[in-house]
């Protein structure tokens, strides 16, 4: 495989952390296909969406609903509202299809969030399969695998 | 300070009202684990998650930690999960499977149903060593009902019979949706945790007056809230919007109880002659082939949405899942909450319920993080002096007797439910020990 220039790549995921971290919420969906998914399972190595819990598996559709409910003036989860600073790392361009358009990205995410006096981190690796659109990129499914996805979790309202 | 006499614990409690120490004192706490959690029957978990022999879990009973374990003989064990010895916990996972059971700290090792087998340097236990005076202690009585195995941690006490007969035609409405009338809770899970009293969950499941405005953020500009089965278009009406009210359908809801501070809430009709999907309609013909046109039509009415065994489970009838309530602290209570398969229907259908119960009760879902908002701010507002009672007297004395099942009924948007619970408190709390 050729060298992959990464840094399109780094742009773009840097760019879709800023837009969760300005609450930029439909901006953010608009990243997606319209097959698009985002999936955060809740245990190790979950091969599959389907047929075990996770702790968010929307599709666009789920995405929208999601969103109108975070911009929803009685979303008491979010009263005073979550604030998020994400650091996207360790990128690496796992498989390129120039010919496809076609693109997996794997990389390391950690989001610290405030809320209400409190804060948390978290962490994980995730994975973005990617289309070409254009010029730029769109999302064909965005996966996070959380270190602690099985743990017993406060509130989470806001997409990591 | 509570000194845990019967008197005490019953100034806490009044017609309509419970003093704000239920939730906020450590020591009422204290003696909830000793007299509820160390008494009454509890729910561990259902058979299909041990499946096959030596697989095991582990859960908490209150704070004391058990297993459930499959032995070679098939037989389901609930143990406690302490070392005979010098107390560790034996089991360190959430799930697994063992041929036997090692503790981390001496290498004591037990078979899969308690037995000692044996420890390293025999040589220096005394004479009178026997390993069978060392067995993992079991739970003293173990009761199961249709695979949900509940455990009490007292020898003594009303009979499982006596504990969950009223609520079994609430288990059967949940495990008859299966083709082959067997579920299992197999498909993963979702876990999470607050700062608040265990008290406010288990009040929580039977509460229909909060869904309209706590859940506001749930429905569409309709007032109608989002598809939550397979094979629906849209939910429950909720709100009328013009009129800024709670939609007519929601009021109409019903509780039950039916004692031991079980009880349930019924479901709003929903648009059932409408409801298909592929997943559904393959799913509803694999049930009419097992048990006929007419029984399916039965099992398919909503009839439940969620069902109260108390004091820590609960069945949703709604978007199908069991859930588990474990106190922590007074202020800090964890929750797993456990989708279900129904064995004998076709995998798009579970995985259409897995799908659903993503959205409304993961720790990120749409409709759980408005209660646990609640909870959290219902401990906080508890902290105020300014008045000891927190008010549970909507409906107070407009209760009936259902004429057709033996319980008690109101409206859904009454407090009935909650003041029902904390009879069966009361009870358990003034038991001396």
């Amino acid at each position: 495989m050729a060298k992959i220039d990464k840094a399109p790549f780094e742009e773009f995921l840097i760019h879709e952390a800023r837009l969760l971290d300005d609450r930029r919420f439909r901006d953010w969906m608009a990243l997606f296909t319209d097959d698009g998914s985002y999936w955060v399972p809740a245990v190790p190595n979950q091969d599959s969406p389907f047929n075990q819990a996770s702790l968010f598996y929307d599709d666009r559709d789920l995405m929208k609903t999601r969103i109108d409910r975070l911009e929803h003036p009685l979303i008491h989860a979010q009263t005073p509202p979550s604030r998020t600073a994400h650091i996207i790392g360790n990128i690496v361009v796992e498989s390129a299809d120039d010919e496809a358009g076609k693109y997996t990205v794997v990389s390391t995410v950690m989001m610290v969030e405030y809320r209400d006096e409190q804060q948390r981190v978290f962490a994980g690796r995730q994975t973005h399969t990617l289309k070409r659109d254009g010029g730029g990129f769109r999302i064909a499914q965005k996966k996070v695998d959380l270190i602690n996805c099985d743990s017993a979790f406060e509130a989470m309202a806001v997409p990591i | 300070m509570l000194d845990g006499h019967a008197d005490e614990i019953s100034r806490l409690i009044e017609p309509g009202r419970v003093h704000r120490r239920v939730y906020t004192e450590p020591a009422v706490f204290e003696l909830e684990m000793e007299r509820i959690f160390a008494r009454a029957w509890l729910f561990v978990g259902h058979t299909s998650q041990v499946k096959n022999v030596g697989d095991y879990m582990t859960a908490d009973l209150g704070r004391q930690p058990v297993m459930m374990v499959r032995h070679r003989d098939g037989k389901v064990h609930v143990l406690l999960n302490r070392c005979t010895h010098r107390g560790p916990k034996v089991l360190n996972e959430r799930c697994g499977n063992a041929k036997r059971l090692t503790c981390c700290y001496h290498g004591w090792s037990f078979d899969t149903d308690g037995k000692l087998l044996g420890v390293p340097v025999p040589e220096g236990n005394t004479a009178t060593f026997q390993n069978d005076q060392y067995n993992l202690a079991r739970a003293p009585r173990v009761g199961e009902y249709r695979g949900f195995v509940f455990a009490s941690l007292s020898p003594t006490g009303p009979s499982f019979e006596d504990h969950i007969g009223p609520m079994k035609g609430n288990i059967d409405d949940l495990v008859d949706r299966a083709p082959d009338g067997e579920l299992a809770l197999d498909v993963g899970m979702h876990r999470y945790v607050y700062n608040g009293n265990w008290k406010l969950q288990v009040e929580n499941v039977l509460d229909s007056y909060h869904v309209p405005f706590g859940h506001a953020s749930t429905v569409n500009q309709q007032g109608v809230q989002f598809a939550r089965r397979e094979g629906d278009k849209e939910g429950a009406a909720v709100v009328e919007v013009k009129e800024k009210k709670t939609a007519t359908s929601w009021k109409d809801r019903k509780s039950f109880i039916v004692g031991n501070g079980h009880g349930w809430t019924s479901n709003t009709e929903l648009a059932d002659g409408k409801r298909s999907s592929p997943a559904f309609d393959a799913y509803k013909k694999a049930l009419v082939e097992k048990v006929g046109a007419v029984r399916a039509e039965e099992i398919l009415k909503p009839r439940l949405h969620n069902s109260m065994i108390y004091p820590n489970m609960s069945i949703m009838g709604l978007n199908i899942h069991v859930r588990v309530i474990k106190p922590i602290a007074v202020d800090r209570t964890e929750v797993t909450i456990y989708p279900i398969r129904l064995l004998g229907a076709p995998d798009s259908m579970n995985w259409g319920n897995i799908r659903l119960l993503n959205v409304t009760h993961s720790a990120a879902s749409f409709v759980q993080t408005d209660d646990l908002e609640s909870f959290v701010r219902a401990q906080k507002g508890l902290r105020s002096l300014h008045t000891d009672w927190v008010d549970i007297s909507r409906g107070l004395g407009a209760e009936d007797a259902d004429p057709e099942i033996n319980a008690v009924r109101g409206l859904a948007t009454h407090e009935l439910a909650v003041r029902a619970q904390y009879k069966a408190w009361l009870g358990y709390m003034q038991g001396a020990a």
